[in-house]
């Protein structure tokens, strides 16, 4: 698998997204297995991210289903277009259509309204990748639902019958861990834990996604967030934070980092009043000196 | 090849098992067709697509590297380290709660002061001072009637999702338009869906240990009113092993309660393993009992015997599935009281409300943190 594996990897960082082998891995077998990908990290690891590089690899749609709790059948999986019902009604009536006839049209599939879910079973033009975003902010009703669906790649809807998937859509599901995944999810799906990035792989995404950011920028940067991320933070910054930070270090044109220049946009970095309270202008010195002179933070 | 392969995979899963990640036929049959698809002779690649299909969560990975290094990769060397995580060796350094220089273990001191002298006179001072030792038969008849007037305060919360109901309501258009079928097309009567209100499950943890002895009495009327109003409350009762007392406190006379009590618990008033206790909750009824609607409720002093790492990763467990934790502390109430004992520091991080229990007015305060 070793030569499919850094195939993969090239392939993504062609996309921009520098992949570890363990990612790498999970994503192979996910498509080898054809089960569904369950992605937990910290926010702004990048989980959200695999997906949409994924679908780029593939040519393929992104179906993204956003949860939230309260998120309900018609939101994630299909509604009747219930106005043109209506008028439909309306219309059959002057026609003097029968009942079970005009029942019969009115929920056809033209009077169906697709949601995330439908969509990636139903969709023709091969499969498709469907991104379950947050599903930890579903309820567990939810969850159960979703395991139906996920096990069989099949919905049924009363009016119309089992609508069965012409292609089996790639299915990667990301949780921020705020509660628990149920037991059958997580066991229906290949599992992957995304960890904040080493040093050498936050300085290749910076500079894969920052092409404008110095090497040495670059380097301080990842300097700078892994010491920051090592104290004890209310909301500890990912990857996303730091790609934030890079960009509007480099439109500020500032190539290498000083305390005034973190102090002005700690904000990118650091987005709770309390952590940056705590982070007191003792700290800040010693974070920048150490991403300058990284035997400072050694010692 | 392939018999070997699954032989080995088997040995390896139950291993696992053994050590407490849960690893099922499902997962090892995950594992099996991404080994078929993996470079054997690559360790790492073996490493990863395990790692993957068996689905090893970031606590166990620990424990996953330890035996994949041992028996997949056959070094006995190392064998040394195949000692379960938690069991340290007498020389090995104790958590910092413990060896802290000097903040956390000062204080320390000062709870356990009381305590050292066990049975001795300040301890009583210290408890006689809470009025709920002095209760009696009728301050239980007022609490329980306390109890009915905030029963409707515990279920405020409307849940998320619609549900069909009758008269009023908001218009649920799929259901007006199926119904209107009938009478062709004219609607008739609109069909109504409203959100229901939503009731907190409570799941009720008591210390009956000798420091939590004066509450007993108390615990159980609280405990027998709660039952009457949320009527899915579980309650278990622990000293120094777990107990699940639901059926004992159902129906009847208080006193047959108590005494129904006192015979199935095997020490009352004896010592605490606060930790351990809840780690046999965490392990036996957290998944049957415990969701996302459910309130758990825990009261305890929090002066803990056992080792205060494995209370801190019952409560993580604990945490991770319910809707919110309480702790109930009588101690609290007490100004020179502060959370600091080993047991509660390490339960700490992973309580939403630490709240005292010690008089009525504590308890009615508490009410409409019970509800979702």
């Amino acid at each position: 698998m070793r030569p499919e594996i850094h195939a993969l990897e090239e392939a993504m960082a062609g996309e921009g997204y520098i992949a570890d082998d363990a990612i790498a891995t999970a994503l192979l077998l996910t498509e080898d297995l054809r089960k569904p990908l369950l992605v937990e990290g910290d926010a702004g690891v990048g989980k959200t991210e695999i997906a949409k590089v994924l679908a780029r690899l593939k040519k393929t749609e992104l179906i993204r289903l956003q949860c939230y709790e309260g998120l309900d059948v018609s939101t994630a999986l299909y509604e009747w277009n219930y106005p043109r019902q209506m008028l439909r009604v309306r219309m059959a009536e002057r026609e003097g259509l029968a009942a079970e006839a005009m029942e019969q049209t009115v929920f056809g599939r033209s009077y169906l309204l697709e949601r995330p879910l439908l969509r990636a079973i139903s969709r023709r033009e091969g499969p498709a990748v469907l991104l379950v975003d947050e599903v930890d902010r579903a309820d567990e009703a939810f969850e159960a639902f979703l395991l139906e669906v996920l096990s069989d790649f099949q919905v049924t809807i009363p009016e119309l019958g089992t609508i069965r998937a012409e292609h089996v859509p790639y299915v990667v599901l990301t949780s921020n861990c705020t509660r628990e995944i149920g037991d059958a999810l997580r066991r229906r799906c290949l599992y992957l834990h995304l960890d904040h990035p080493s040093l050498e792989k936050e300085v290749a995404i910076l500079r894969s996604r920052v092409p404008r950011a110095s090497e040495t920028l670059a380097l301080q940067i990842g300097r700078f967030l892994k010491a920051l991320r090592e104290r004890r933070l209310m909301r500890r910054p990912g990857v996303a934070e730091s790609i934030d930070w890079a960009q509007a270090l480099v439109r500020l044109h500032i190539g290498v980092l000083d305390l005034e220049a973190v102090k002005a946009t700690l904000g990118c970095i650091v987005k709770d009043r309390r952590d940056q309270h705590d982070l007191g202008e003792s700290e800040l010195v010693r974070l920048v000196d150490g991403a300058a002179h990284p035997e400072v933070l050694a010692s | 090849m392939r018999a070997d392969l699954l032989t080995h995979l088997a040995v390896f899963a139950g291993a696992l098992r053994e050590a407490g990640i849960r690893v099922t036929t499902g997962d090892e049959v995950d594992a099996l067709r991404a080994l078929v698809l993996a470079d054997l002779g690559d360790p790492e690649d073996v490493r990863l697509a395990l790692r993957c299909t068996l689905k090893v969560r970031p606590r166990d990975e620990r424990t996953f590297e330890m035996l994949f290094t041992r028996l997949w990769l056959g070094r006995a060397g190392e064998r040394t380290a195949g000692r379960p995580l938690g069991e340290n060796g007498p020389g090995h350094p104790r958590s910092p709660l413990e060896a802290g220089p000097s903040g956390l273990a000062g204080h320390e001191r000062k709870v356990e002061e009381p305590e050292g002298e066990e049975r001795g006179a300040s301890r009583e001072a210290l408890l006689r001072r809470k009025s709920f030792d002095r209760w009696d038969e009728r301050d239980c008849l007022l609490l329980e009637r306390l109890m009915a007037r905030l029963a409707s305060r515990l279920a405020t919360r409307r849940g998320r999702r619609l549900r069909p109901v009758h008269g009023r309501g908001r218009v649920d258009p799929r259901r007006s338009l199926r119904r209107a079928l009938a009478t062709l097309g004219e609607v008739v009567t609109f069909a109504k869906r409203e959100h229901p209100v939503e009731t907190a499950r409570l799941v009720v943890i008591c210390d009956t240990s000798g420091s939590m002895d004066g509450q007993g009495r108390f615990l159980l009327a609280f405990v027998r009113a709660l039952k009457r109003v949320a009527r899915s409350t579980e309650v278990f009762v622990f000293n120094t092993e777990l107990v699940r007392v639901t059926s004992l406190l159902s129906a009847g006379e208080e006193q047959a309660a108590l005494s129904a009590l006192a015979r199935a618990v095997p020490d009352w008033s004896g010592g605490t393993r606060i930790g351990e206790s809840l780690m046999a909750f965490a392990s036996r009824h957290l998944s049957e009992l415990v969701d996302s609607r459910t309130v758990v409720l825990i009261f305890s002093d929090g002066l803990e015997r056992g080792d205060p790492e494995i209370l801190a990763e019952a409560m993580r467990c604990i945490r991770a599935r319910a809707r919110r934790v309480i702790w109930l502390n009588p101690l609290l109430s007490d100004p020179r009281y502060e959370p600091s004992a080993r047991g509660m520091a390490a339960a700490l991080p992973f309580i939403d409300r630490l709240a005292p229990a010690h008089d009525l007015e504590s308890l009615e305060r508490l009410v409409p943190h019970l509800s979702l």
